[in-house]
């Protein structure tokens, strides 16, 4: 398939109109085509839309009681918080061994773009003077992240004193419906779920999470995972880098 | 939201100003919906209630317009409503309005209860009836839609406005696919038409529709 041909596929996959097997074809491209997930979320915003075009009609009454009552009955999922914690903090006990090689050029690199994306950003000001902050502290350890052959989509600023993962993501469409982006750090060959995240409909993202106390990490990868998160990776890595400095 | 602090609302404000956030909730001096859900996260009944008011109407008006019996229609709001109370959390502003978030859900379950009860949608009967007024019309005939907000009413008006400019062929591949659930191959079975036909209509629609819709509805981004 010619890379028109795919794109074409975007408007219908995006309204769910895919026959099974050219939406399974259509999935696999999407992973590795920057252009067409773009594609796929706009025409995804344009299906959200549609539902205004339903006849208006006016619900029953007691509906809403209904639903109260019904919500009074069920915790959210916000109690699922629980297991996740005293997950990610099994991993606080790894022991930091870091890959050191050119940690100092690709650090002055990675900071200069950080800034640059920081004058980008319409942030607050306070916002930006803590994010500074955080970037200049002198333990900071950066990874690119990338596809094999690739260049960085993401860059990573790892503080182990405030422990504080910062990311900068530069070329990433966001991930399609039901699905978001997980960030892993990856310790003595385990996964460490560091959160889960989405980028901009232009493929951006600044993010601040919060690691875990003591996590000591070498590499640092990003799958495409179920709304929600997994607690372990449920796909390969498909953007994955090594981290320098960050002692 | 797990443990990155940029899903939330509160996080857009420092680090960066999500551009689907603000399409719908410009000039509105209530809380905004997606700080709505956050409180829901936090297990706020009466933000929940007011995401009901806000959206009640015009999910259920979806509903009805898949499932076609007001009884079924109730439910699948009912556990609409249900499903974002308890997942309120995994919502992600940056992924689009919460009204899409709503109605993403509900045209899942109403197109599941649908198929469930080995019945079609009603927007197939529309078709199979020959239907040319598509949803469009209706809804432009109602008049003042039944739920609040302004702003939301002038998307409503957008959206019909939009899909009248289509042609009729391209508005009911859409609507056959969007309140039907039906694939491109269904549909091209169900119109008796070239399967290559409706993929073209289809297309072509869509990008129209893009056309006229995402502009306007993000201009009070900047």
């Amino acid at each position: 398939m010619t890379d028109h041909q795919w794109l074409e596929l975007a408007a219908p996959y995006a309204l769910g109109a895919l026959d099974p097997q050219e939406r399974i074809r259509f999935d696999a491209h999407l992973a590795q085509c920057a252009t067409c997930r773009a594609e796929v979320q706009a025409f995804r915003e344009v299906g959200g839309l549609l539902a205004y075009s339903a006849p208006a009609a006016a619900p029953p009454h007691g509906l809403r009681d209904r639903i109260l009552s019904a919500a009074r009955q069920v915790r959210p999922m916000a109690a699922r918080r629980g297991p996740v914690l005293p997950w990610l903090a099994a991993a606080a006990s790894i022991v930091l061994a870091l890959l050191v090689g050119n940690a100092y050029r690709q650090e002055r690199v990675a900071r200069e773009q950080a800034s640059r994306a920081l004058v980008a950003a319409q942030d607050s000001v306070a916002g930006r003077d803590s994010l500074i902050a955080t970037l200049l502290a002198p333990d900071a350890g950066t990874a690119a992240l990338a596809a094999t052959g690739q260049p960085p989509a993401a860059r990573l600023f790892w503080i182990p004193s405030r422990h504080r993962v910062v990311m900068a993501v530069y070329r990433l469409p966001p991930a399609a419906a039901g699905r978001i982006y997980q960030l892993w750090a990856i310790a003595k060959g385990k996964p460490v779920s560091l959160g889960i995240f989405n980028t901009a409909p232009d493929g951006s993202l600044r993010a601040v999470m919060n690691a875990p106390r003591d996590l000591a990490f070498q590499v640092a990868a990003v799958t495409e995972e179920p709304a929600g998160g997994s607690p372990q990776p449920t796909q390969r890595p498909f953007l994955i880098g090594k981290l320098a400095g960050g002692d | 939201m797990g443990e990155s602090q940029v899903l939330g609302c509160a996080v857009d404000v420092v680090l960066s100003e999500p551009r689907s956030m603000m399409a719908s909730q410009n000039n509105r001096p209530a809380i905004p919906d997606c700080e709505l859900v956050e409180r829901m996260a936090g297990r706020d009944e009466r933000a929940l209630g007011e995401l009901y008011d806000r959206h009640g109407a015009p999910v259920y008006s979806l509903a009805l317009a898949i499932v076609g019996e007001r009884a079924d229609a109730e439910e699948v709001v009912a556990d609409s409503f249900g499903q974002a109370w308890r997942t309120a959390e995994q919502f992600d502003p940056v992924r689009g309005s919460v009204m899409a978030w709503l109605a993403t859900i509900a045209r899942t379950r109403a197109l599941d209860l649908v198929r469930a009860r080995g019945r079609r949608a009603r927007a197939l009967t529309r078709a199979a009836l020959g239907n040319s007024e598509g949803f469009a019309a209706p809804i432009a005939s109602a008049g003042e839609a039944p739920d609040r907000g302004v702003e939301r009413q002038e998307e409503r008006r957008l959206v019909v406005r939009s899909l009248a400019e289509l042609s009729e062929p391209q508005r009911r591949v859409i609507e056959l696919a969007y309140f039907g659930g039906l694939t491109q191959t269904e549909i091209a079975a169900e119109l008796q038409e070239p399967l290559g036909t409706v993929k073209t209509r289809m297309r072509a629609g869509l990008e129209k529709l893009r056309g006229s819709l995402v502009p306007p509805l993000s201009r009070g981004e900047s």
